[in-house]
């Protein structure tokens, strides 16, 4: 078979006076275009401007060069608001990425009665408001009025401090975080698992493979791209949490579960220190850019994206 | 080409309405609606309405497009309307508020045919709080609130004290003895005090302490000094002692609610509490008493305000409204359905039940010094409030001493 060189794969059109072909996919997408400029593109310049200012909401900014910059290395809150957007980030990401896949495989084989309930119902809490959920698991987890302690103590035990104790709070926010989030990850998964032949499966059968062997041989190499989307997606909504921190611990106790958005929000809604604010914004952003550029790089080698 | 056509007159036409222009449609009739954004602590947008219905009877030409946004929200709303140049015609403010919003708030007095005499129905306290550098009334105070504390009256009988007479001279160690025997004598009763969760509640403790933000004139922070170091220890001491359940300030309780299910004595709330406790509490008796003294008594002064801006698009219609809304009729109605202290000082209003307890935060109101009013008017205080309470928190967990807490706000206020 003659080998495709670079220059033969290139379609070769004629474009000139071809209104489909030139500028009807440009009107289709521009609308696209101009939502993306507006309300992406403009804003992060925006941001990363007044990352270099000095400016309160109703002020008129000054520049400032890179004093921004300089103060947020010295600031402890930050700092300590960036230490716990990774911890909870590096675990909520593999819980998630763990319970979904482990939720997939188990309701992906049209093999069990009630598969389909079963994915509704795991399914279910994605579609909920984090703002609901925060509240509902602040009423199910708290001190004095939160109905697990409630139980424990009518079974004569003296109740956890779920939100009270830095530790337990950041422990509940990333169950919390996964129950929440597991069963939008699941279908992707789900639809990752579904478009593998089975004849892969039956060969593997015939060849003796035992299912540990099949999961690690065929399911997860077969995977990768919806593994590597499913980190992706999950990275930068981690990093991005807010509704549910602020609802459940409001970042307590202390600073215990405080994140860079909360943070961000703070000093640029409260203490009206915008360019600040954005400075946090832009350190937030290199960051989900570093992780998702690594997990880009080991999970998705070879460019095996799709 | 005819088909390529008809795509380009589809896409037109659904585009098109975007950029129609962003404004309301204006009729060449004088029709006019104002837009209002407004919070709620209860049902205060549904009774504002109801207040002004006469008013929409008699200005047919004027609709309301009344857009309620929750609290924790209100406050990026409006900024966020603020500086887009698109602001609501009137919007509800809090003390806090006002002075973070002075240069977009239009001033009232040039709306006004005699500015003196209408600052002059209000109580002296609130219109404080309104007032811009040169004296012009900024927006309209509807309503006055007061920090206090709030008592389980059951409880407290139950421990055979006669709250009412004690708290009219108590000492905070004496009331700290008095809880004490209440908690032993309520089974089920865990704790006895409940302090909302924000610096202004805590501010109550701060004042009674000596203590303050600011400096005496007022010009700048001023948080490094024994009296605040003290209150701040002396809210330790309370939660270490177990006085105050630690799931308010280190979890996220709500502390209304551990007071509605009786497990607290005693809460340091405010007069808007009358409403949601006068429907909530069923179960036991609860009254407002005075808060124990420290070196002083004190309370900390509040209210809401009604306001209109300079970008407004409706502005005299606004004023006119807001004119309306303020009256002492219309203010006595409104304070009278929401259960709250008129910030007018010519108003009388019998409320049906809880006359005991308004009388109770007035007096507190009439007792506290003035400068905290002055003090809560400052921008930077309500700047610096999640960060102070932050700050209070670290100490309460052990991560840093009162003092070390003054000088990381003071810091910061100088940032």
């Amino acid at each position: 078979m003659k080998k495709l060189k670079k220059k033969d794969e290139r379609i070769h059109v004629r474009t000139k006076g071809n209104f489909h072909q030139t500028l009807a996919p440009m009107l289709f997408l521009a609308p696209n275009i101009l939502i993306f400029l507006l309300f992406i593109i403009i804003p992060l310049f925006q941001g990363l401007r007044m990352a270099f200012m000095d400016w309160g909401i109703f002020t008129v900014p000054e520049f400032v060069g890179l004093k921004n910059f300089a103060n947020l290395f010295k600031d402890e809150v930050f700092l300590i608001t960036i230490k716990n957007t990774i911890v909870y980030s590096f675990f909520a990401v593999v819980l998630l990425t763990v319970v979904s896949l482990c939720l997939a495989l188990m309701l992906s084989r049209n093999s069990m009665k009630g598969e389909r309930v079963f994915r509704a119902v795991f399914y279910i809490p994605s579609l909920l408001s984090m703002i609901a959920v925060g509240i509902a698991w602040r009423f199910i987890l708290g001190d004095e009025m939160g109905i697990v302690n409630y139980v424990l103590r009518s079974m004569g035990g003296s109740g956890v401090k779920w939100l009270t104790d830095g530790n337990l709070a950041m422990m509940c926010v990333i169950l919390v975080s996964v129950w929440a989030s597991s069963g939008y990850y699941m279908i992707m998964f789900i639809s990752g698992l579904q478009a593998i032949p089975n004849e892969l499966y039956e060969a593997a059968t015939i060849d003796g493979s035992s299912p540990w062997n099949t999961f690690w041989r065929i399911t997860l190499p077969l995977l990768r791209s919806t593994v590597l989307v499913v980190l992706v997606l999950a990275t930068i909504a981690s990093f991005k949490a807010y509704e549910l921190i602020v609802t459940m611990t409001k970042g307590g106790p202390g600073y215990a579960t405080k994140f860079i958005v909360q943070q961000v929000y703070q000093v640029a809604f409260q203490e009206d220190r915008m360019g600040y604010a954005s400075a946090m914004s832009i350190v937030l952003m290199v960051i989900i850019g570093i992780f998702t550029l690594v997990q880009f790089k080991f999970a998705g080698k070879d460019g095996q994206y799709d | 080409m005819k088909r390529s056509l008809v795509v380009l007159f589809c896409i037109f036409a659904l585009f098109s309405p975007l950029f129609a222009g962003g404004g309301k449609e204006s009729s060449a009739s004088d029709d006019v609606t104002l837009t209002v954004l407004w919070f709620n602590d209860a049902n205060e947008s549904e009774v504002f309405m109801d207040t002004i219905q006469d008013y929409l009877d008699a200005n047919p030409n004027v609709k309301i497009d009344l857009q309620v946004i929750a609290f924790g929200d209100y406050e990026q709303k409006l900024k966020m309307m603020i500086s887009g140049g698109n602001p609501p015609d009137v919007a509800r403010l809090t003390t806090s508020h006002v002075p973070i919003l002075a240069a977009s708030l239009e001033p009232i007095d040039p709306y006004l045919e005699n500015p003196e005499a209408t600052k002059a129905e209000f109580m002296p306290s609130m219109l404080a709080f309104a007032l811009d550098k040169e004296g012009q009334m900024l927006a309209y105070p509807t309503e006055a609130t007061a920090n206090g504390m709030i008592v389980n009256l059951t409880a407290w009988e139950n421990a055979g004290i006669d709250v009412r007479e004690i708290s009219k001279t108590w000492t905070w160690d004496e009331w700290e003895e008095a809880v004490k025997k209440v908690i032993a004598a309520n089974e089920g009763m865990k704790y006895g005090l409940a302090v909302d969760y924000t610096i202004h509640r805590f501010a109550t403790l701060l004042y009674e302490f000596g203590g303050s933000f600011m400096n005496e004139d007022q010009t700048a922070f001023d948080m490094v000094k024994e009296e605040n170091i003290n209150a701040i220890n002396y809210f330790k001491h309370l939660h270490d002692e177990g006085l105050v359940p630690q799931s308010v300030w280190l979890g996220s309780e709500n502390p209304a609610e551990l007071f509605q299910a009786g497990l607290v004595a005693c809460h340091i709330g405010g007069s808007w509490n009358i409403n949601t406790y006068n429907t909530n509490v069923k179960d036991f008796e609860w009254t407002v008493v005075s808060t124990p003294k420290g070196e002083i008594n004190s309370s900390v002064p509040g209210g809401k305000f009604i306001g209109a801006f300079k970008d407004g698009k409706n502005k005299e219609a606004a004023m006119d409204l807001m004119a309306w809304f303020s009256d002492k009729a219309h203010n006595e109605k409104y304070c009278l359905d929401t259960f709250n202290l008129s910030s007018r000082a010519d108003a009388e209003i019998e409320y049906p039940t809880n006359s005991a307890e308004f009388a109770v935060f007035q007096h507190d109101l009439s007792i506290t010094p003035a400068f905290t009013a002055v003090e809560w008017g400052n921008a930077k205080v309500t700047q610096l409030s999640t960060f102070m309470v932050e700050q209070i928190v670290q100490v309460l967990l052990g991560n840093q001493t009162a003092e070390e807490a003054c000088q990381a706000i003071q810091a910061r206020s100088e940032a």
